[in-house]
């Protein structure tokens, strides 16, 4: 859910299974956000999906965000509360942004750590989801399948599979979204997100600003064949369309789950 | 093989365009990185936007992001140091009030994310009780006519545009009295009363340097209103 939909989502009331909503955005100790979220939270589950804590950040990981984001899950009990597999601060600076990690032993040993502290301040398993990439960090040990399994055994955390960043990276990394599907245990992945993309040039951007594309919904579908019905969310965070669309598309994905 | 502190830094160094050409990846994360930047301080600034213009403003969010880099994950925090970057910024010396409508701006930004005001009654309150400002509240005095500036750039505003820069020192109080911050002009004798309840000073204490400060400052009604207007707390 985004402000833009705040007072139309809370006159219509859709009959949605959940609603999930970027941590940071209710952050502040008080005001309209928050208020929403509270009027919203009384009638549905909700979920918190955090951008900023970058659990693979060699250096600059903050233990003031991670208290914030405890007290919000405190106070609003999600359903879920995700994080990704990324970076996203060094050299003293926040970059607010989604960087990627080189699948390597060193990346896999300090998420962990990160996860298991990120558990231990929750005091709940979280989900991790991976990204969509335009650079290959470099130093990578294994594929990214492998990596995401790894984590989820040592930790005990959850996969949030983007379906759409696993098509994304296949176009510009040439990695096999069938291959990272099919090394993921079958009961690790609690919850699956898709989105639009954007071409531009050789690659695609994964922006969040359109429809789902057709290549995404039949990876989907591979998704669904293997993890079975997963909760599914359809993410858009740029050119916000009318609510009407969000919930066709939302309900495109429900029709596949059930089908 | 790199470290994965010395292959971030590597990164952040090309993201940042101290490693040389970037590649067409790297020039993607750089406009989402900037973009998001800009994007942000364009949510916390609208007025000094719009007084600056959307072209001159994203040369500004870039040279700030540079200046100024952002510390913290959650992007609501971004920009509080804008309103010194626009008073040294050699570009906008020829407005020289912008500095103060960047500072009115940041206090209206922290308003909407502050904690909501709890309810509070005047019973059992004697000269002697400490008074405090709501979470939501700020004050700030000014060369410049911040009120009027505030108005007549909501988006909402439909009166005339016209602003006399010459109108004289402007005493203001941010607030938040439902959701939305708002800004207002106060007298003298309100400026010096609701600053001491700022310093926690004694209600007698601040109601005396009010009335020192402004005669026609009414000391019977001020409190109430204040408190009534939600601004004003123990």
């Amino acid at each position: 859910m985004r402000a833009a939909h705040y007072r139309e989502f809370l006159a219509a009331r859709p009959a949605l299974g959940w609603v999930e909503v970027h941590s940071e955005n209710y952050f502040g100790a008080g005001g309209y956000d928050r208020h929403v979220l509270e009027r919203v939270r009384a009638d549905y589950a909700v979920s918190l999906h955090g951008v900023g804590l970058g659990l693979g950040s060699a250096e600059g990981f903050s233990a003031a965000h991670l208290a914030r984001l405890a007290d919000l899950a405190a106070w609003i009990e999600p359903a879920f509360v995700s994080e990704h597999l990324c970076w996203s601060a060094a050299q003293d600076r926040h970059f607010n942004d989604l960087l990627p990690l080189p699948f390597s032993r060193e990346a896999l040993e300090l998420v962990t750590k990160r996860i298991q502290l990120t558990q231990d301040a929750l005091r709940r398993q979280v989900l991790v989801e991976n990204i969509s990439a335009y650079v290959d960090a470099a130093g990578s040990e294994m594929q990214e399948g492998e990596f995401l399994a790894e984590l989820a055994r040592r930790t005990g955390c959850g996969v949030l599979l983007d379906v759409n960043n696993l098509y994304v990276n296949q176009v510009n990394l040439g990695r096999q979204a069938l291959e990272t599907i099919r090394a993921l245990p079958t009961d690790c992945v609690e919850e699956i997100h898709l989105a639009g993309h954007l071409p531009r040039g050789e690659l695609l951007i994964d922006h969040h600003g359109d429809r789902v594309a057709g290549a995404v919904w039949r990876l989907y579908a591979a998704a669904l064949e293997r993890f079975g019905p997963i909760p599914t969310l359809i993410e858009w965070d740029t050119d916000i369309p009318p609510l009407e669309v969000l919930l066709e598309e939302a309900m495109k994905a429900r029709d596949a789950l059930i089908a | 093989m790199l470290s994965l502190l010395e292959a971030q830094a590597r990164f952040a160094d090309a993201l940042l365009g101290r490693a040389g050409a970037p590649g067409p990846g790297m020039v993607v994360y750089r406009s989402n990185v900037f973009g998001n930047w800009a994007g942000a301080l364009a949510g916390a600034y609208p007025i000094v936007r719009k007084i600056v213009g959307e072209e001159f403003f994203g040369g500004l969010a870039s040279a700030y992001a540079r200046a100024h880099p952002s510390a913290s994950g959650d992007l609501n925090q971004y920009g509080e140091r804008l309103p010194e970057f626009v008073a040294s910024f050699s570009h906008t010396q020829d407005l020289p009030y912008l500095p103060d409508v960047a500072r009115m701006e940041w206090l209206a930004h922290r308003a909407y994310y502050a904690a909501d005001a709890g309810s509070f009654g005047l019973e059992g309150l004697d000269e002697s009780s400490r008074l405090a400002l709501t979470p939501a509240c700020a004050l700030l005095a000014s060369e410049w006519p911040l009120e009027r500036i505030w108005t007549v750039h909501q988006d909402d505003y439909e009166g005339g545009i016209d602003v006399d820069l010459g109108a004289g020192p402007d005493r203001i109080l941010v607030h938040r009295p439902k959701w939305r911050a708002q800004v207002r002009s106060l007298a003298p004798g309100d400026y010096r009363f609701l600053n001491c309840a700022r310093q926690g000073t004694a209600l007698g204490e601040a109601l005396e340097a009010a009335v020192a400060e402004d005669p026609g400052f009414d000391a019977s009604l001020a409190l109430a209103r204040w408190v009534d207007a939600g601004v004003v707390t123990l």
